[in-house]
């Protein structure tokens, strides 16, 4: 393994790494614009120039492989006075509308600015004025801003392998821009937003609805496919504003899929359930969750204690591992006989496949199947043993096991209407508790409705489709009048104490009880009692 | 050393009346061909130690050894090699390549073909520079014909069993793209944008491939190298710099034109032998070899016209093309940096940060002080500027940029009085505003309004 010396610091490297990633990787950080780990290497930005001994040119740090013994000065009077320059080069024609812009606080300019600009232009002369423009459905672009860095560009075509952004003329009139009537509104068009050094794209979505020093961060996992992409929630009093990648090699990478980027938006979503509902003289009548919770409890157990195998736990694979494990006991413990069900498990018809543009090399893909944990709850229901069924099943009614269902718990949580057309027989029958976040067919017709609580109010692990068990945690509490579905749960198999994801998971044995969240992600412990 | 008669100009008249296109037939008529046909039973290795030998340095301005050139291309072919022939001749005051296409295409092609048999090159592609409708038709023809006497083509160069294809493409016009990464880029149908180095063309060039990448002058040059011997092409020149140069003589001149003559003649003889002397007054200024090598001031007529004297002694990047502009007494020197500047902020491809801002931010201060606003500090803002970028300080990819610092750094420093006189020492006035402009420099909060 090749040492190299930079700065008067021993850093260890890999082979044929570049001397940037290596610093970075060994947490020193030199500054970069144009360098993007997951795109290639242009070293047209010039701001990460350093000084190596035994070459007498500044060397783009970027683009230098490393080598054994190298000797590497980025804070010489030389690379200094380079970052010095390529600073006040950048800022001559940039607005300096940092008031008004939304990447401020998360800015390359601003910071290296700090850290390696000078206190004062010296520009004297007109800025050059450059348009905003609307490049996609979610995106804008501030031309005035850009300094041509080419992410975006480059990401459009090495990753999407869309090819809607480019450069447009020439020299310091040189712009991105869009071809005429092709809009970047590719299926992971978010990603250049995040890209942007600078704040010249914008998210549309969040233009001007909080300053990004507000934030916090809560580290999450997509819901809205299997591929289990790695997110950050950004939330500030209780309200998610954005959601961010978060780097996973084996996963996601550096990117999202514009899906899970404005998944957060259930969480908001006006018509979601706020509150319980019990069926009373043959309609449902609003209740707090306690009494509705009360009078389900009762209800199936005096169906249980009617005919062994009368109950089913329809659980969704919108659930957290953890939930599922924790239903699932309880209605065992209710039932011995009951069934377990697989919810409806969506699917598109085939994955989507991106491809680099030039070498057709495979960079992301979006998974057909749009719920992020089905195997993690095949796996549980495999683990609890016992009679368990699928959905297609539970509607086609072929199944023997489900011929005398007197009562059932089922849980929904989709992002969307999960019932398309008329209910099914099998659901429209019989004691159902429905617990769900948006109000559907079903919910209307049940004889208990229970709001449920989105991924981002909860803790849990999902399993991706490749088996990976990740963990996601909450990063904002349920709405008033909802309360965690763990909680439930846990009153539902008579135990007290608060829902804890990784308590369960040790409960659960392996493969759970190894999952946990990255340690530099683990927050204290929220300080929020259940409603129970 | 001495010039006796013309080598690359031989089939093109002094007169301008009686100028020829030499197509096929009027080429071999006039001994073209030879020496391809001898080419062919020489070994490739004894080619290039025949080109190495005779000291030809590269005529497209950097002036690197052609024969040190060819001998990177690997030996062992492991799959295509492509030559790309630089004709997208776009430096002001250049327009030896197109002199030599209008007239005399097959010497080109001639040498295309012999530079294939040394590097092992399976396509040649002559990029053209897009203004050049003319040079195109003309090449285009000229290719035409050499495919069908079976020089290009599948059937081998003359029968033999080394294959080239030869192919004329279009530039757009950008002059970048003579950039040779640029030009690589520009050729696989993307954007003009330089290159990072390394990998060398020879290593990974067009496609992927080893590129070799002449200039068509150079070319010119490989045929008599052949025919006569390098022992033969050292006559002419200096020791570090042999050979015949096509001087493009233009500006103030009476008789401006490509004229031929050795290298390391002195500025004195192109302007007064060569090209009937100065028009309209005394000798200001000479830009040596398109605008990008700089300025040679009124002193320096005896500067010698070779790749080594010009830049030792004559305080600029080099001889470049040898394309001069000759400025007479009268010309404002501020404002031909300025046309010079304006050029490159016009030009810079834009991809990195220091050529694109520094070009344009160096042109607004020359457009000010040619509006009169000129500040003493403005001066020492040039020459910082200039210093910010290039190749050579290591701050952009390409050497665009050092055009852009050369031509500021010998004006500057060589009429320092002419710019001075424009950009006085500021006076405050009674409000304490200062003269000219608005004054953004000024600290935050100091009461200077």
């Amino acid at each position: 393994m090749p040492k190299i010396t930079v700065d008067g610091k021993l850093i260890d490297c890999k082979e044929r790494q570049m001397v940037l990633q290596a610093c970075q990787d060994a947490g020193y950080k030199l500054p970069s614009y144009c360098y993007h780990p997951g795109l290639s290497i242009p070293a047209s930005c010039r701001i990460c120039l350093v000084e190596v001994e035994g070459i007498p040119k500044l060397v783009p740090s970027c683009q230098t492989p490393v080598r054994d013994g190298m000797v590497v000065h980025s804070r010489s009077p030389k690379a200094v006075a380079s970052q010095k320059q390529v600073m006040e080069y950048l800022l001559i024609n940039h607005p300096l509308d940092c008031p008004v812009c939304d990447q401020a606080g998360e800015c390359s300019l601003q910071d290296y600015s700090y850290e390696y600009g000078r206190s004062q232009s010296r520009f004297e002369e007109d800025k050059a004025k450059k348009p905003k423009k609307d490049v996609g459905d979610n995106i804008y672009l501030y031309s005035d801003r850009c300094i041509m860095c080419t992410r975006c560009v480059r990401f459009t075509r090495e990753v999407s392998g869309t090819s809607e952004l480019y450069v447009d003329g020439r020299g310091y009139r040189e712009e991105i821009d869009i071809f005429p009537g092709k809009p970047c509104n590719n299926k992971l068009a978010g990603n250049v937003v995040d890209l942007c050094p600078v704040g010249a794209l914008l998210d549309k979505d969040f233009l001007f609805k909080q300053r990004v020093w507000l934030l916090k961060q809560t580290p999450s996992i997509s819901p809205v496919d299997s591929g289990g992409e790695n997110i950050f929630l950004e939330y500030n009093n209780g309200v998610v504003y954005r959601i961010k990648p978060r780097y996973n090699a084996e996963v996601n990478g550096w990117w999202i899929s514009d899906d899970t980027r404005y998944s957060y938006k259930i969480i908001q979503n006006e018509k979601r359930l706020k509150s319980a509902f019990k069926k009373e003289h043959g309609s449902l009548t609003k209740t707090s969750t306690r009494e509705a919770f009360d009078f389900a409890v009762a209800q199936l157990k005096s169906l249980a204690a009617q005919s062994s195998g009368s109950l089913y736990a329809m659980l969704s694979p919108m659930m957290a591992c953890e939930e599922a494990f924790l239903l699932g006991s309880a209605i065992r413990a209710i039932d011995p006989e009951a069934v377990l069900i697989l919810g409806p498990v969506p699917s598109a018809e085939e994955d989507d496949i991106f491809r680099h543009s030039l070498t057709g090399q495979q960079t992301f893909v979006i998974k057909a199947e749009k719920v992020p944990n089905a195997e993690g709850i095949r796996r549980v229901i495999s683990q609890l043993g016992g009679p368990s069924a699928n959905y297609n099943e539970l509607i086609s009614g072929n199944n023997p096991l489900l011929k005398n269902l007197k009562g059932g718990w089922i849980v929904g949580g989709y992002l969307s209407n999960w019932i398309k057309g008329a209910l099914p027989a099998a659901l429209a029958t019989g004691f159902r508790v429905v617990q769900d976040i948006l109000p559907t067919t079903l919910s209307e017709s049940a004889d208990v409705v229970l709001p449920g609580a989105a991924w981002a109010e909860k803790d849990g692990c999902w399993e991706n489709y490749a088996g990976k068990i990740q963990p996601f945690a909450a990063a904002i509490v349920p709405p008033e009048g909802i309360t965690r579905e763990g909680d439930l749960y846990l009153a539902l198999l008579g135990r007290t104490g608060v829902y804890n994801a990784q308590a369960i998971r040790k409960e659960m044995g392996e493969p759970f009880a190894a999952v946990s969240l990255p340690t530099e992600h683990v927050q204290a412990p929220a300080m929020e009692f259940a409603e129970l | 050393m001495a010039f006796n008669e013309p080598v690359l100009t031989k089939r093109i008249d002094a007169d301008p009346g009686k100028r020829k296109l030499h197509f096929y037939d009027d080429y071999v008529a006039t001994g073209g061909y030879k020496s391809l046909r001898a080419a062919l039973d020489m070994t490739a290795a004894d080619i290039i130690k025949t080109v190495t030998d005779s000291g030809l340095r590269g005529r497209g301005g950097a002036g690197f050894s052609a024969g040190q050139k060819r001998s990177f291309i690997p030996r062992e072919k492991k799959g295509l090699h492509y030559l790309a022939v630089n004709a997208d001749e776009s430096e002001p005051g250049t327009f030896k390549d197109r002199y030599l296409m209008d007239y005399d295409p097959h010497s080109l092609l001639e040498g295309v073909a012999i530079t294939a048999l040394a590097t092992q090159v399976d396509v040649a592609y002559i990029f053209i520079r897009g203004e050049f409708h003319h040079e195109i038709k003309v090449t285009e023809q000229a290719v035409k014909e050499a495919y069908q006497k079976g020089i290009f083509g599948q059937g081998g160069i003359f029968g033999s069993k080394h294959k080239l294809e030869c192919y004329v493409h279009m530039g757009a016009g950008a002059y970048i793209c003579g950039e040779e990464t640029g030009l690589l880029e520009a050729l696989e149908g993307k954007r003009g944008w330089p290159r990072n180095k390394p990998p060398f063309p020879a290593i990974a060039g067009a496609f992927g491939r080893p590129t070799v990448i002449n200039n068509v002058e150079t070319l010119c040059c490989v045929p008599p190298i052949i025919e006569r011997g390098p022992a033969w092409f050292k006559t002419m020149g200096t020791p570090s710099s042999p050979g015949p140069k096509l001087f493009g003589m233009s500006g103030h001149v009476n008789k401006p034109g490509v004229y031929e003559d050795e290298l390391g003649i002195t500025l004195d003889y192109a302007i007064n032998k060569l090209s009937g002397g100065m028009k309209g007054g005394k000798h200001k200024g000479t830009i040596c070899g398109g605008i990008s090598m700089g300025v040679l001031g009124p002193e320096q007529l005896d500067i010698k016209l070779d790749f080594d004297d010009v830049r030792f002694r004559g305080g600029c990047l080099g001889l470049g093309t040898a394309g001069m502009i000759v400025m007479n007494e009268h010309t404002d020197m501020i404002r031909a940096l300025r046309n010079c500047v304006r050029f490159y902020a016009h030009e810079s491809c834009g991809q990195c940060t220091p050529c694109r801002e520094g070009s344009a931010w160096m042109k607004k201060i020359l457009d000010r002080i040619l509006a009169g606003e000129g500040r003493a500090r403005d001066l020492d803002m040039l020459l910082e500027l200039e210093k910010s970028q290039g190749i050579m300080p290591g701050t952009t990819i390409c050497g665009l940029a050092d055009g852009t610092a050369w031509a500021t750094r010998t004006f500057v420093n060589k009429y320092y009085e002419e710019f001075a006189a424009k950009c006085p020492e500021e006076r405050p006035t009674q409000m304490g505003i200062k003269r000219g402009i608005r004054n953004v420099t000024t600290p935050m909060g100091s009461n200077t309004r």
